[in-house]
């Protein structure tokens, strides 16, 4: 499934070649170009989840396939490792790139507004992706992927599959709004049907370690579980590895989220029948946002002010549709 | 100005030890007392409850007749009353200057007066005659500069009852004169002033009265004039003694000498130094602080950067690159610095003995019942009093301590022993015990190097004395040219 | 040479009664705080939960427990030496990201996957050693304080990783991960192989901190630096071997780890450093330096562990209080140790 390591290495050399070309051609650029083309800023986390570093390989797979297409359109792609990072790299984009376009996926909604909302001020049209600001005002479109669905598509499947009877124990990612949003969504709709019980929900951080530990206590504690909704494809992993260690069979499901290239395939070749569905929440949704964006200002139009990205339920029979063996989540 | 202190009836218990034992006697104003004692007498715990470091168990302070418990040093010195340590209690990372004013800054207003106060620390610095700026950090100063600090610290508040605990203990000659100067001024001033010192003729020379101390209980006292260092001695130990020193081994001048050290350069303290020492011989090694005898040895047994010079170990050149390699080839040096280089106080006795030669210990895993008998036998052959094996080497008392650390540098069966400032801060009948220890060494066929800014102590004890000044070897000095008058003429290079 | 000198052979001198007693008695068990803290909070833990006091949970807590109880041992030497290490964490998830990769790679060449299994696990124990032994020479060769070297390799070892796996998760391949699954999940004699490393781990730390010139230099190098150069111990070879133990301990630690999930990424060891360290503490050596104990620190390393099993074995309190619940029994541990000093 890997490629090995030496052809890794020069991809990354290539990969980093062409992030310090297009940085250099940045600074020669004359500023009186920036009136008539498209300069985009992408600003992004870093790669310290599998997720993260599925966003970050969609934004750098949009500039390459954008700047092929589009002569007039430059994107310059900064990774932040924290909120107070980002704030700063915004601030470098907007003054020494001479961006008039953003596209921002913000760490946090209430530390970034302001940093946004100065970014907007001097005339950069700003896409705020994911994450919404605290001051919707700071940005002029909205892009994200449908969290409520994400929880709600998994409870409503539950429900469905099980006849409205099942005990489901869950795991929760990070103690975050988005986590929260979720967990109500999915706690919500199970209400509708009474019979499926949630026995628990812990943190384990999406975190494949983390889950793992706490899908063991879950199997300690409860002797009867049908359903685990791991809430995350990562954590998905170390609840299937606790299981197989356990050998518990009750189980009869697995459902994890986001739909990372490895649970899609198991689900499309059927490789693990705990494996049956699991919900999109793709971080192509970044690519998406690139292009509506730079497409858009090529044109001169607006986007809409608000656009939420469908997540939708993958099985086996749609799961080809829904797999990128490239990209790395 | 004058402040008379009377004890009456002072006790002191650590938890069900006496320390003191209904301690009484009155001190006079405006006079210099000598308190006299063995370590252990109970001397320093005495000062610390007049200064506040220490409450008693029962009995009184009285101060200018009314009873006073100090809860803590600084109330103490609000009434003028200072203690300077035995062993200094300065913060390393300040300088000292921060430290002269620690808890007493001068302000201008809502800021620190910097000026003002550097200027009075230099003026401080001057009067005890250490001449180092006071922005130094105490950290770079060496154990006898930082006991002047403490001193002019004491200097700068008000001072009404000086206490010194040990003053001179590691201050060079001239040093010792100018701090006899201050307690003169300080006394004509009418500062009452408590002396603790082993050294008696510091005692005889400065001080009014003697009062001695004995087991935590008060002795005697009397006019220091007309009272003879022998009876002294006499009473501060509560018998006879004969004679501190051993009597001397003939000098073995005959033979190939056992070291032999040519043209040794430690950059920034000895320039080409060269001696040697043959095998049963007693060296001295006298200079002034500063004189760069401590670093040399340092620098000998690589602890620090030689730029030239040989080294020959009977008649074979030897490169010592640490002290390991050092002690490879049988040189073994204690440090001056007992507290923080000679030995773990806060680690068992028994493991600080054995540390330079656990080696011998591990067949391959450490045994504790040879470290024990390693342990049995040191405590007997160098009379370690106090001491159970697994109780931290701090428990000891200062002289003990001293005989743990030799004990320990002679575990490795070092044929050349290095010993610095052997006997700072020993009681008397330590220090005899120490000096007798020495000379039994060197009968054994050791050579011996003893560093020392006691005169009498090298005079007492060596065949020969190297003279050091400012890094450089002034003079060799032996047989009936020993005398204090020459050694502190080469020291000072006033010689001819 | 007629001698003062004090020799082994001539066996007059008195025992002590100390010197009589077997070495394991005369051993202090310091480990008290710890050791109560820990009971009590398996009775709270019985008492919320009876599963809580099964075999098999047990055998689950150990299991978790070894990998930053391995650590722990080694830490703790570097921190009895005065020093600390804050890199074990992303250390462990480079050595696991190369051992991964490592053996991908040998899988299509060698054929035989145990021979794979094998020169990986080796690789993971010496690159473990050597990351160590880099960080002792920049240390003591360096002059370099060893909270910044280790927050420098800190950042180093997890951006490699990052890099290597290209921001996603290194996945051993799958007939490799079928073969070395066992070295995480058999169960010899009843308990899982972590548990009998971990088990091994302590005692020969336990005999190499109290029973070795090693064990005994590097307290006496913790208590006071200067003491020990002058008392002519290699202070530099010393600092490097412990230095170098550690990473060889956390290289242990990894290759148990990895057969458990047969993966690593960026998040792999995130933390362990802190969780390495509080046990180190919790379980009583100072963090000065000077002074340590291995039992401690492997009663310090259960007991986080336990309060987290705790925690997920019941639902009393609220999941988004967890972390004050840890805080607070830490810091109670804490104060039962100095009680006790």
């Amino acid at each position: 499934m890997r490629k090995t390591e030496s052809d890794h290495l020069t991809r990354r050399h290539l990969l980093a070649a062409g992030v310090a070309l297009a940085a250099m051609s940045a600074l020669a650029a004359p500023p009186a170009r920036a009136d008539d083309a498209v300069n985009l800023g992408v600003s992004i986390p870093a790669a310290t989840h599998g997720f993260t570093a599925g966003i970050v390989w969609w934004a750098n797979k949009a500039k390459k396939d954008l700047e092929q297409a589009h002569p007039g359109l430059k994107i310059t792609v900064r990774t932040a490792a924290g909120a107070p990072q980002q704030a700063d790299q915004l601030q470098d984009l907007t003054i020494v790139t001479k961006i008039n376009a953003l596209v921002v996926f913000p760490f946090e909604s209430a530390a970034l507004t302001q940093p946004v909302a100065q970014v907007k001020k001097r005339g950069v049209y700003v896409t705020v992706v994911d994450r919404g600001l605290s001051d919707t005002s700071a940005q002029d479109a909205y892009i994200a992927g449908d969290n409520t669905a994400f929880g709600r598509i998994p409870a409503e499947y539950i429900a469905k599959k099980y006849g409205g009877s099942a005990d489901v124990v869950s795991l929760r990612g990070i103690p975050t709004t988005l986590d929260t949003e979720r967990w109500n969504a999915f706690t919500g709709a199970l209400k509708a049907s009474p019979n499926v019980k949630i026995l628990d929900g812990k943190y384990a951080n999406w975190n494949r370690d983390d889950a793992f530990k706490v899908m063991q206590d879950y199997l300690t504690r409860f002797k009867k579980i049908d359903v685990v909704w791991a809430a995350d494809d990562d954590m998905a992993v170390g609840v299937l590895k606790a299981i197989q260690q356990a050998k518990r069979t009750d189980i009869k499901e697995v459902f994890g989220g986001a739909g990372a290239k490895d649970i899609v395939k198991a689900i499309k070749d059927g490789s693990n029948p705990l494996l049956q569905a699991d919900v999109s929440y793709s971080p192509k949704f970044i690519y998406d946002a690139i292009k509506m964006t730079a497409e858009a200002r090529l044109k001169g139009d607006k986007l809409p002010p608000t656009y939420i990205i469908p997540s939708v339920l993958i099985t086996r029979e749609n799961a080809a549709e829904y797999y990128f063996p490239d990209s790395p989540y | 100005m004058s402040l008379r202190v009377a004890f009456d009836g002072i006790t002191k218990r650590f938890g069900a030890v006496p320390v003191l034992n209904d301690v009484s006697f009155e001190l006079a104003p405006g006079r210099v007392h000598a308190l006299l004692g063995e370590n252990g007498a109970g001397k320093s715990t005495l000062v610390k409850i007049l200064a506040g470091y220490e409450r008693a168990s029962a009995g009184t302070v009285r101060i200018d007749g009314g009873a006073q418990a100090f809860p803590t040093a600084r109330e103490a010195e609000a009434q003028g009353i200072v203690l300077v340590h035995q062993e200094t209690n300065l913060a390393d990372a300040l300088t000292v200057t921060e430290n002269i004013f620690l808890g007493h800054e001068l302000r201008r207003g809502w800021w620190l007066d910097e000026r003002a106060m550097r200027a009075k620390a230099r003026m401080a610095l001057d009067e005890v005659g250490l001449a180092v700026d006071p922005d130094t950090k105490l950290r770079d100063l060496i154990i006898a500069e930082r006991q002047l600090v403490e001193i002019a610290k004491a200097l700068v508040r008000r001072v009404r009852l000086l206490i010194l605990d040990e003053p001179t203990a590691s201050l060079t000659p001239t040093e010792c004169e100018r701090l006899f100067g201050l307690v003169a001024r300080l006394r004509a001033d009418g500062v009452t002033i408590i002396y603790i010192s082993h050294k008696l003729d510091e005692v005889e020379r400065i001080t009014d009265e003697v009062i001695v101390m004995r087991d935590g209980r008060f002795v005697g006292r009397a006019p220091t004039a007309g009272l003879a260092r022998g009876r002294m001695v006499e009473m501060m130990i509560g018998r006879e003694l004969a004679d501190m020193f051993p009597p001397k081994e003939p000098e073995p001048t005959s033979g190939p000498p056992m070291l032999e050290v040519r043209g040794l350069t430690v950059p920034g303290w000895a320039e080409q130094v060269s001696f040697t020492l043959h095998a049963g011989e007693i060296l001295g090694f006298a200079g002034l602080v500063g004189a760069g005898r401590t670093e040399l040895f340092e620098g000998l047994i690589g602890l620090r950067p030689c730029s030239s010079g040989t080294v020959m170990i009977d008649g074979r050149p030897a490169r010592l690159r640490n002290p390991r390699a050092a002690l490879g080839r049988g040189i073994a040096y204690l440090s001056e610095d007992r507290k923080g280089k000679a030995l773990h106080l806060h680690m068992p006795m028994r493991d600080n003995l054995t540390l330079a030669s656990l080696d011998r210990h591990a067949r391959p895993w450490l045994s504790a019942a040879s470290e024990d008998r390693a342990w049995q036998r040191a405590r007997e052959l160098f009379a370690i009093r106090g001491g159970d094996a697994g109780a931290p080497a701090a428990t000891l008392s200062g002289g003990n301590q001293q005989k743990l650390a030799i004990a320990k540098y002679l575990e490795p069966a070092p044929r050349i022993l290095v010993l610095d400032e052997p006997t700072r801060g020993v009681d008397v009948g330590a220090k005899r015990e120490i000096y007798f220890l020495i000379a039994r060494l060197a009968a054994e066929g050791r050579g011996l190097i003893v560093v020392s800014s006691e005169l009498i102590e090298l005079i007492g004890l060596c065949h020969r004395v190297v003279v050091m000044r400012r890094g450089r070897v002034m003079a060799t000095v032996a047989g009936t040219r020993l005398t204090e008058a020459e050694l502190l003429a080469h020291a000072l290079d006033t010689h001819h | 040479m007629p001698s003062t000198r004090i020799t082994e052979a001539d066996g007059s001198a008195g025992h002590g009664a100390a010197a009589a007693r077997p070495w394991f008695r005369r051993m202090r068990w310091r480990g008290y705080g710890p050791l109560l803290g820990l009971v009590l909070l398996c009775v709270v833990g019985t008492a919320l939960n009876p599963d809580f006091a099964t075999w098999d949970n047990w055998v689950n807590v150990l299991a978790r427990t070894s990998f930053i109880g391995i650590i722990a041992i080694g830490m703790c030497f570097v921190i009895v030496t005065g020093g600390i290490d804050l890199s074990v964490g992303s250390m462990a998830a480079l050595i696991a990201g190369g051992e991964i990769l490592l053996m991908n790679s040998l899988a299509t060449s060698l054929g035989s996957p145990v021979a794979v299994i094998a020169l990986g696990m080796v690789f993971a124990i010496v690159l473990g050693g050597l990351f160590g032994i880099a960080h002792g020479l920049l240390i003591t060769r360096g002059r370099i304080e060893p909270f910044i070297v280790t927050l420098g390799t800190l950042g180093i070892f997890r951006a490699l990783l990052t890099w290597l796996a290209d921001g996603g998760v290194i996945t051993l391949d799958g007939m490799l991960s079928d073969s070395y699954g066992p070295v995480y999940y058999a169960t010899p004699l009843g308990l899982q192989v972590p548990v009998w490393v971990f088990a091994a781990t302590a005692f020969a730390g336990a005999v190499l901190l109290n029973r070795t010139t090693f064990g005994r230099y590097v307290k006496a190098i913790g208590s006071n630096e200067q003491v020990a150069r002058y008392a002519a111990v290699d202070v530099g070879q010393v600092k490097l071997l412990a230095y170098g133990l550690l990473g060889a301990c956390v290289g242990i630690a990894t290759l148990l780890y990895v057969p458990r999930l047969g993966s690593a990424s960026p998040t792999t060891g995130l933390l362990w450093e802190l969780e390495a360290i509080a046990a180190v503490i919790i379980g009583g050596t100072s963090f000065r330096g000077g002074s340590g104990s291995i039992a401690g620190t492997v009663t310090g390393a259960i007991l986080l562990s336990v309060i987290g099993n705790v925690l997920d074995l019941t639902s009393i309190i609220s999941v988004y209080l967890n972390a004050a619940v840890q805080g607070v029994v830490i810091i109670v541990v804490a104060l039962l140790q100095r009680r006790r000093t």
